[in-house]
């Protein structure tokens, strides 16, 4: 029926799935009910897709970032390449050995020691007792355990609780790793580890799958992005181009649900490069603004640029005197930091001192702009890409 | 892999023109249908055995370690129950034994019922109270029924212990035919597993079915021949009855061959054996047809 694919592929063709809108209980009288309702020729039960047509295909060794809003269908796709969950129509196709990086606390058994636990989780996750116990030190030591292995799980601390059904799963050696939301689980400290150790599988050839909020963890490891959007793909590409699409589209919607009834308004702004040109890396930037409204008095502006809407690069403020009429206020950086890319520019007005406690015009986007120049070189596989700005610099040998 | 360009704006600057709009439904052929291959689920379940045995052990272990008796009450609740019957119905009811210790008797029952009841009770609860980790991990579903009837093996061969003392006790020898255990235990697995696959799995899509249970337990003790022979339901009715109940010739075939030294009989145990397959076979199927719509309503 097929060619065999390698160990590491993952596969969806035409995959649907659908639950059911109402459904809440699981009691005798709602089945009867909602029996007594087909019966009588209604519509039966109402049916809602969670995701529609979902054709995937990735590559042993690829590791793809599943990105989109709650609802988008992301859980649920991972769910069935998991196999804990089957298709209404379609095709699944999983080779090798799949690994869940999740948080299994929900296994843990809190009158057994960490010990015992670390061998049924061992099991669980498909490992045999001999192996579970070659990997046990490490796995210790990842969950930070020390001499608490011994003791009963009941007297650990929620975190504890955690890491430790974290770390067995992080020690198995799977064909396909897929990642669920992870980084909710933890200290800052312990999401670190868990990302190196992603990124430790990754270089070995794993192929992973990483479903997460937190874009720049994902951008971090992931090369390719599929961001699902009410079920169905909206973009499959580069992590950056699909990072890039998602956000906008968040911008979109907060820009949508605009402020009013503030006593100042952005009535217009401009972002322009040198000679009203097109703005370039390392070359100066004019930001015109000019606001509207009937405030007077002492006020403090201040401009922000982000990438994306989640991640901000810089900020800077100026204290403003308004009159009453519009007010025309221009700021120049004589020389642009950012890489090529598109920005967000953001801004609000506050009021100084104690006249009216505060917000004159909110922080909000105000728009995009896009800069032209260098793209920032790639950094080497797996490591992350937190420093957004440019620095002009010269090599020597 | 460059910062992304200026075709990004709209954020579908990667996607082809004219996106091909999502058809309605899935193509009929790519339908899911849940396919049993034998061969591959008989190979699943083997390599699942390392997590049967952890799942008992976790069971068997989170069970005593709080109990300062531990493994004695796997031996008291038969002996209680067993205490209570030759009272009631040996002094009470007058129950021919044909000639047998009437506790060695009622034992010899009591240990087939109480391995049912087990892992009836805890069987059909094993996916509803694994359901976080069923909704994460996969692993074959079967083997949470499988290993809550593995710690009630345990429990029986502790049981089968205390029934050697009361042979001791009786000054009673196991009759010769006792080999004949082997084939009646083959029953009583085959049917007790049907019943707790096909209970585990209703559990979890009617909650209600968990309040059946302590009726099926309360009512099935006395409904089983545990306290009396088999003899006292009518010949007529017997056939029927092991078919519905297979229990019922296991626990006479086990007396006979124990106790009395006859073969089972040949016609009621065929009966049963028959009976058991179907539950088994039947049990499976409806449990591995449920089984893909477990994580939709968990």
């Amino acid at each position: 029926m097929s060619r065999e694919y390698e160990l590491g592929t993952i596969r969806t063709e035409h995959v649907w799935k659908r639950f059911k809108a109402d459904q809440q209980r699981m009691l005798l009288r709602d089945k009867v009910e909602s029996m007594a309702r087909r019966l009588r020729g209604g519509r039966g039960e109402d049916w809602r897709w969670a995701l529609r047509d979902i054709n995937l295909h990735i590559e042993p060794g690829e590791s793809v970032g599943l990105i989109g809003s709650n609802g988008s269908g992301k859980s649920t796709l991972l769910k069935m390449l998991t196999r804990v969950m089957y298709p209404y129509g379609g095709i699944i196709d999983v080779r090798g050995r799949i690994g869940a990086l999740i948080e299994i606390r929900a296994g843990i058994h809190p009158d057994l020691t960490g010990r015992e636990n670390v061998y049924l989780f061992g099991a669980l996750l498909g490992l045999k007792r001999r192996e579970v116990a070659a990997r046990f030190d490490d796995i210790v030591e990842f969950a930070r355990l020390g001499g608490a292995i011994d003791r009963q799980v009941k007297f650990y601390s929620s975190g504890m609780q955690m890491r430790l059904g974290f770390a067995v799963a992080a020690y198995l050696e799977p064909h396909v790793l897929l990642v669920d939301e992870v980084l909710a689980v933890g200290d800052a400290v312990f999401q670190q580890r868990c990302l190196d150790r992603m990124r430790e599988v990754a270089e070995q050839g794993t192929t992973i799958v990483f479903v997460s909020h937190d874009l720049p963890a994902v951008q971090s490891i992931c090369r390719r992005g599929v961001w699902l959007e009410q079920g169905t793909v909206r973009v499959d590409a580069g992590i950056k181009d699909a990072l890039a699409g998602y956000r906008d589209s968040i911008e979109a919607q907060s820009e949508a649900s605009a402020r009013s009834g503030e006593p100042l308004h952005l009535l217009k702004y401009e972002v322009t490069g040198e000679d009203r040109e097109n703005l370039t890396t390392d070359e100066p930037m004019t930001v015109e603004l000019t606001l509207g409204g009937d405030y007077r008095g002492d006020a403090t502006l201040h401009l922000g640029v982000s990438e994306g809407t989640s991640s901000p690069i810089f900020q800077i403020s100026h204290e403003i005197r308004l009159t009453g009429d519009d007010h025309h206020v221009a700021c120049v950086i004589p020389r642009l930091p950012l890489p090529r890319g598109r920005y967000t520019l953001w801004a609000g007005v506050y009021s100084i001192g104690k006249t009216d406690g505060g917000t004159l015009m909110s922080w909000h986007s105000a728009g995009q702009f896009d800069v032209f120049g260098p793209v920032l070189d790639t950094p080497p596989r797996a490591v992350v890409l937190a420093a957004p700005v440019f620095v002009p610099h010269r090599w020597e040998e | 892999m460059g910062g992304h360009s200026a075709q990004v704006v709209d954020g579908r600057g990667t996607e082809p023109a004219a996106r091909p709009a999502v058809p309605e439904g899935p193509p009929p052929e790519l339908l899911f249908k849940r396919r049993l291959r034998p061969a591959q689920t008989a190979r699943e379940l083997w390599a699942a055995r390392e997590l049967v045995r952890a799942l008992a052990e976790r069971d068997l272990r989170a069970r005593y370690k709080q109990a300062v008796l531990g493994f004695a009450w796997a031996v008291l609740t038969p002996l209680a129950l067993c205490a209570i019957f030759t009272l009631v119905f040996h002094r009470a009811v007058k129950i021919d034994t044909g000639g047998v210790s009437y506790p060695l008797f009622a034992y010899v029952g009591l240990i087939v019922w109480q391995f049912f009841s087990n892992t009836m009770n805890q069987g059909a609860l094993s996916l509803a109270n694994n359901l976080s980790l069923l909704n994460k991990v996969y692993c074959p579903r079967e083997v949470f029924p499988l290993a809550t009837m593995l710690v009630a093996s345990v429990d029986m061969l502790i049981g089968v212990g205390v029934l050697g003392v009361l042979f001791l006790a009786t000054w009673t020898a196991p009759a010769a035919t006792a080999l004949w255990v082997l084939p009646l235990l083959a029953i009583q697995f085959a049917f007790t597993y049907g019943v707790a696959l096909i209970l585990s799995v209703a559990v979890v899509y009617l909650r209600d079915v968990r309040h059946l249970l302590p009726i099926i337990t309360q009512m099935g003790v006395f409904a089983t021949p545990v306290a009396y022979p088999l003899a006292r339901i009518p010949v007529r009715m017997q056939e029927i009855y092991c078919g519905i109940n297979p229990l019922g010739a296991v626990i006479e075939g086990y007396r006979r061959a124990l106790l009395y030294g006859q073969a089972p009989d040949a016609g009621l145990t065929g009966i049963a054996a028959v009976s058991s397959l179907v539950f088994l076979v039947g049990g499976y199927l409806f449990f591995k047809k449920l089984e893909t719509g477990i994580a939709d309503v968990a």
